[in-house]
């Protein structure tokens, strides 16, 4: 049965969507990610209109991290004066992506700016996540253990307006979880992504956060900013589009269940391996949507609709 | 403004220069579409009454024709044209075409150009090619026209424009009727059917009835919360993401 989604204005078959939905549902699960930066394309690519895309995504992920963080709130694996921290800087950048996502679409440029911004995002994620997963791979076949990473100190430790973090056990300045929220906030309102490949990593290797608290702050962290990009995207864009964002909802809870049991049964640098090569072709393939000459290279925006 | 010129132009037609006049009518005044469905149908149905005086002479002299037009309420809107930019296409020059109809479909007795001149059809506005906007933001004519017709063209996909050169039906000598598609994505508001005979490329008489078209159901009181109440929409939205995801974790208990 054909469905007309109110906000994207188009026709679609309601199976379709709620397959997609289930797909990058499944996937996020095996994974163990947000599956924002799968679902924006995927949507971009079956003709959702890109800021609706990427507005509507925000809410598929609030759904999404609500069942992980409400699992790691029980654990008490969430410090919250770090999430509180990243949270005003995330609520900051969300506002200023926002706004700056509507003076883009008032330029005709939104589209534009989505698409490349994801070659690049993906293209770097994927790129680094492919040779981090070759090299673990190999040395796990040449029976290596994998040489640490770490430092022991960095340039995070000489920053002022210190801060006591109780839970992640560290004593460090605000600047650094303020900054990184501004920017995964800003990421979510343009791109439609939690922003949980990005905080994660930035949480382990440049705040040293302990590895516990790390999923569950930055759940509860992409849980509330994706939930403020929504509203706010509601209110000055008009481009969350509620029928979409349901079926999505209703089919990705079901297919990360699935995805969860897929994941566990699988080894982790495959898994990582298998995750790269799906970002770089969905980067490939936007890459070769802003390239090859379009249909029609004219668009047609009517004013006040 | 262009509509009192029509009116204007219509009520200048020689009346009294054809012993045969036109009367029409529509199947409904008030269209209304549920989005989810795949539109609705007008009927514009009409006849050519013959006067009493008129000899059979001029019943058979030269070809009769008659065009239906229905068109939409209009907007401004808003024509980029992507260019190649460092190898990647990018919205590059824009032009608004102000008071464009949003939705126009003719349907006639032959092809239009077999009909009438392009100057009367310029006149009336007969035919996708000659429906016009009343202001470009562009003062090159060539540049306005290239705009114009990247709206046609995106109107036709949309099948929001439609030319049916055959679309008028004749039952009997006098008595005709159009079947009129209004696709699901026709936009609300106040629409006009108008009719016009055709003689030898002459408007001999033409009637203009004015509809409404509204669309209904749930898709557009969706749209109307977003748009009229954002705030509540958005939190709504919200709301049921987090009750959805809430609801997930109780019915599949988390693996580990």
């Amino acid at each position: 049965m054909e469905i007309y989604l109110p906000i994207a204005e188009m026709s679609v078959h309601w199976l379709i969507v709620l397959a997609m939905g289930g797909a990058v549902g499944f996937l996020s699960g095996m994974f163990g990610v947000g599956g924002g930066f799968l679902l924006t394309p995927l949507l971009i690519f079956y003709g959702i209109p890109s800021e609706v895309a990427v507005a509507t995504t925000a809410s598929h992920i609030t759904a999404s991290s609500m069942a992980g963080a409400i699992a790691q709130w029980k654990r008490r694996s969430v410090d919250f004066v770090m999430a509180g921290v990243l949270l005003a800087g995330g609520l900051i950048g969300t506002s200023f992506g926002v706004y700056l996502f509507k003076l883009l679409r008032e330029a005709g440029q939104s589209e534009i700016v989505v698409s490349a911004g994801y070659v690049i995002l993906l293209g770097t994620v994927g790129g680094l996540m492919l040779s981090e997963s070759i090299q673990a791979l190999r040395a796990a076949r040449a029976g290596n253990p994998r040489p640490s990473r770490l430092q022991h100190h960095n340039w995070i430790h000489g920053l002022p307006l210190k801060m006591r973090f109780r839970q992640s056990r560290l004593y460090i300045s605000v600047f650094p979880p303020l900054v990184l929220g501004f920017f995964v906030g800003m990421l979510s309102a343009i791109m439609g992504v939690g922003g949980g490949f990005i905080l994660v990593p930035a949480m382990i290797y440049l705040l040293r956060m302990p590895t516990g608290v790390v999923m569950g702050t930055s759940l509860v962290q992409i849980l509330c900013v994706t939930a403020a990009t929504t509203v706010l995207q509601a209110t000055s864009n008009y481009t969350v589009d509620i029928l979409l964002a349901g079926l999505l909802i209703l089919g990705g809870v079901v297919g990360a269940q699935f995805g969860v049991r897929i994941g566990a049964q699988m080894r982790g640098e495959q898994l990582r391996l298998l995750l790269a090569v799906l970002v770089l072709a969905v980067g490939l393939r936007l890459l070769i949507g802003l390239v090859v000459t379009p249909d029609d290279i004219f668009s047609v925006a009517v004013e006040g609709q | 403004m262009r509509a009192t010129l029509l009116v204007l132009a219509l009520m200048l037609l020689p009346a009294a220069a054809g012993a045969e006049d036109l009367v029409s009518g529509l199947s409904q005044d008030q269209i209304q579409i549920t989005s989810n469905y795949t539109g609705s149908d007008l009927v514009v149905f009409g006849a050519i009454e013959q006067t009493p005086d008129a000899d059979s002479d001029t019943v058979d002299a030269g070809r009769r024709d008659v065009v239906v037009i229905v068109r939409g309420p209009s907007a401004n809107m808003d024509v980029r044209r992507k260019d190649r930019i460092a190898g990647i296409w990018i919205n590059n020059r824009e032009v608004t075409l102000a008071a464009m109809p949003a939705y126009y479909y003719v349907a006639s007795t032959q092809p239009l150009d077999k009909i009438a001149s392009p100057d009367v059809l310029n006149r009336y506005q007969i035919g996708v090619d000659h429906v016009k906007p009343e202001r470009t933001s562009t003062h090159k004519a060539s540049r306005a026209e290239e705009f114009r017709q990247a709206v046609v063209r995106e109107r036709v996909r949309a099948h929001l424009f439609t030319e049916a050169p055959a679309g008028v039906e004749f039952l009997g000598y006098s008595l005709f009727r159009v079947h009129v598609p209004v696709p699901a994505g026709a936009p609300r508001g106040q629409y006009t059917a108008e009719v016009y005979l055709f003689r030898n490329g002459v408007v001999m008489s033409a009637q203009s009835t004015p509809l409404f078209v509204d669309q209904i159901g749930l898709e557009r009181n969706l749209f109307n919360f977003a748009h009229n109440e954002p705030f509540t929409y958005g939190l709504a939205t919200v709301l049921m993401a987090v009750l959805l995801g809430y609801l997930s974790s109780l019915l599949f208990r988390q693996p580990g």
